[in-house]
């Protein structure tokens, strides 16, 4: 990685294997297909309605623990059925993590940008915006907000994307800086282009992949938040639900009925991981600068 | 170095000073807090003299300057439900998170280090394959769910550990495990990243070429280098020393400055939750400014010139 020449062209890590992808990536993209088909077919594909009860069957064990193959994946204290639960929760927590995701991009590479373009006080503001979120911990920051302004699915959304906006701040600002000082920026800007033309159609198509890299390192992250937070009771709330707030509920009945929590917990730690390890592998490929 | 320092210092009062504000505006735009605490129902006299008593009936600005003032002198309020100071009540609660926190980050260093330096050693061999399988592992699992997964384990099927509650030192021991284990994944990834960055550079083939060591070119040449980088993420976690339980501490009903940050929240107890807030602004800002002065002890290059620093 260090012998890459330093060229804004992109070029493949020399040690880049080039014969077909390594089985955990594969995996991974199994994975997630499977959860935004999930995810985009939740009514279709969930069995009951995630509110539905069945009061004769509460508590009941998934199918294999003693269970029956109406609720292959349980029921919780309510008789509510944990699989159609678990369908409308990973559209819930897909959707918040796509949002927050998109959000804090944009907001930060803006800002970053808005940084590298005038200099002067408007750097100095946005980055002593950044010297306050780097001085606490997110989630600090977020208990804080969400208690205080109440839990509206919007407001949470965009909270949540206020997480790592700093970090496309400071690549964008970066990258645009020492972009703009390349021929090409100067050459449009020659010819008459305005400044935001020369940043939003010729700047920003260049850094893009570093931008992206980074948000599927953010995307995970923004799925724990999520879910801390609404496990914590302050995040989604009922009825609406939530992988968080489903992990949440289930451990009052963590001796009872594990299952309630598990199959929860096992489809965030699987998603944050095929993630990850996407992301992992896109940065070997696209951006090897990148830490 | 004296002018580094004192650029560093005042730009660490600055951001102090941001969170101040931040605390203020999120903390009393957002409703009204006597209206909370006294509920719906309670007659406007009561709620008039409650308002009057906190000083709630003054101008916005007013409250500002006099929060700002008492906080110069170390006044950070009193907690509207009990009355009592809410520094106080914060700072009793930091032994127990720092029983939690403290042996944590001893795991952390510990096992987080050495397993990615191994592994950067051994790049793509077995062992390298294994710890970096474990550590996105660890890295990828939250916190209250690894927790859970624990106490289903050791608390409720095999009833060797209490599951919650603070009576002694066996209770500490699962929130510090699941502490210490996410920790030491997220470091050991990152000195693994760090070590390897190193391991490319010029100066090590240069140090193998002369003839000096493989030993001593991993111990006096890359280790160093490496440090630096590592330094940054090791600094965070010693900022988040106060703050870095809250999840854990709620899985485990366990009394410290988490805990007590949850109920303050969901209490709506702004004095109490600004408090935190600062402590754990400075605590992180104090660690921010140390890792910086630390850069400079550990790299020539940046005593040299101040202004690389970030």
């Amino acid at each position: 990685m260090p012998e890459a020449p330093p060229s804004p062209i992109m070029l493949a890590p020399p040690r880049a294997r080039r014969q077909g992808l390594p089985p955990l990536v594969l995996f991974a993209v199994g994975w997630l297909g499977l959860m935004l088909g999930v995810a985009l077919l939740a009514n279709v594909v969930s069995p009951y309605a995630y509110t539905a009860l069945d009061l004769r069957n509460r508590l009941s064990p998934p199918i294999g623990f003693g269970g029956t193959t109406a609720h292959w994946l349980g029921t919780d204290e309510l008789g509510r059925d944990v699989l159609s639960r678990l369908i409308h929760s990973i559209r819930m927590s897909l959707l918040i993590a796509f949002g927050a995701t998109l959000i804090g991009a944009v907001v930060g590479t803006t800002l970053g940008l808005l940084a590298a373009q005038f200099r002067g006080l408007v750097e100095q503001a946005v980055l002593a915006l950044v010297d306050f979120s780097a001085s606490l911990p997110f989630l600090i920051l977020a208990l804080a907000v969400l208690a205080f302004f109440g839990n509206s699915l919007t407001l949470f959304v965009c909270l949540l994307g206020l997480h790592a906006w700093e970090r496309y701040a400071r690549i964008a600002r970066g990258l645009a800086i020492s972009a703009g000082a390349q021929g090409y920026a100067a050459a449009v800007r020659q010819l008459g282009a305005s400044a935001w033309r020369v940043q939003l159609r010729h700047v920003l198509p260049n850094i893009a992949s570093t931008l992206i890299v980074s948000m599927t390192l953010a995307f995970p992250e923004i799925i724990l938040l999520e879910s801390g937070l609404s496990f914590l009771g302050l995040g989604v709330q009922p009825p609406a639900t939530s992988l968080g707030s489903m992990v949440g509920y289930g451990r009052e009945y963590l001796s009872r009925a594990p299952w309630i929590l598990l199959s929860p917990a096992a489809v965030i730690v699987l998603t944050t991981l095929s993630v990850s390890a996407l992301g992992d592998w896109l940065r070997d490929r696209l951006d090897p600068s990148l830490d | 170095m004296l002018r580094f320092l004192a650029s560093r210092l005042l730009r660490a009062l600055l951001t102090i000073g941001m969170v101040v504000t931040f605390a203020f505006v999120v903390l009393r735009l957002s409703g009204d807090p006597a209206q909370i605490i006294m509920g719906s129902e309670a007659p406007p006299e009561a709620v008039a003299a409650f308002r009057a008593s906190w000083g709630l009936d003054q101008p916005l600005w007013v409250q500002y300057l006099r929060y700002f003032l008492a906080i110069l002198e170390g006044d950070l309020g009193r907690s509207m439900r009990d009355g009592r100071p809410a520094l106080d009540l914060v700072v009793e609660r930091i032994p127990a998170t720092l029983a939690l926190t403290l042996p944590a980050l001893l795991i952390k260093l510990g096992l987080g280090i050495p397993a990615g330096v191994t592994a950067a050693l051994h790049r793509n061999s077995a062992i390298d394959r294994a710890v970096m399988l474990l550590a996105v592992a660890g890295f990828t699992m939250p916190s209250f769910v690894l927790g859970l997964l624990l106490v289903l384990v050791f608390a409720v099927q095999l009833g060797w550990l209490p599951s919650g509650g603070q009576e002694g030192w066996r209770h500490a021991i699962l929130p510090v495990v699941t502490l210490g284990i996410g920790g030491a994944a997220a470091l050991a990834r990152f000195t693994r990243s760090a070590m390897l960055e190193v391991l490319g550079q010029p100066y090590i083939r240069t140090a193998s070429a002369k003839g000096v060591p493989w030993r001593a070119v991993v111990s006096r040449h890359a280790l160093p280098n490496a440090a630096i980088p590592t330094v940054t993420i090791i600094g965070f976690m010693v900022g988040s020393l106060i703050a870095g339980a809250v999840v854990v501490e709620s899985v485990f009903s366990w009394p410290g400055v988490g805990r007590l940050l949850v109920v303050a929240v969901a209490n709506r107890d702004l004095a109490v939750v600004q408090a935190i807030l600062l402590l754990v602004a400075a605590t992180m800002v104090t660690a921010n400014v140390l890792v910086d002065l630390l850069y400079g002890a550990l790299d020539p290059r940046l005593r040299a010139a101040p202004k690389g620093v970030r």
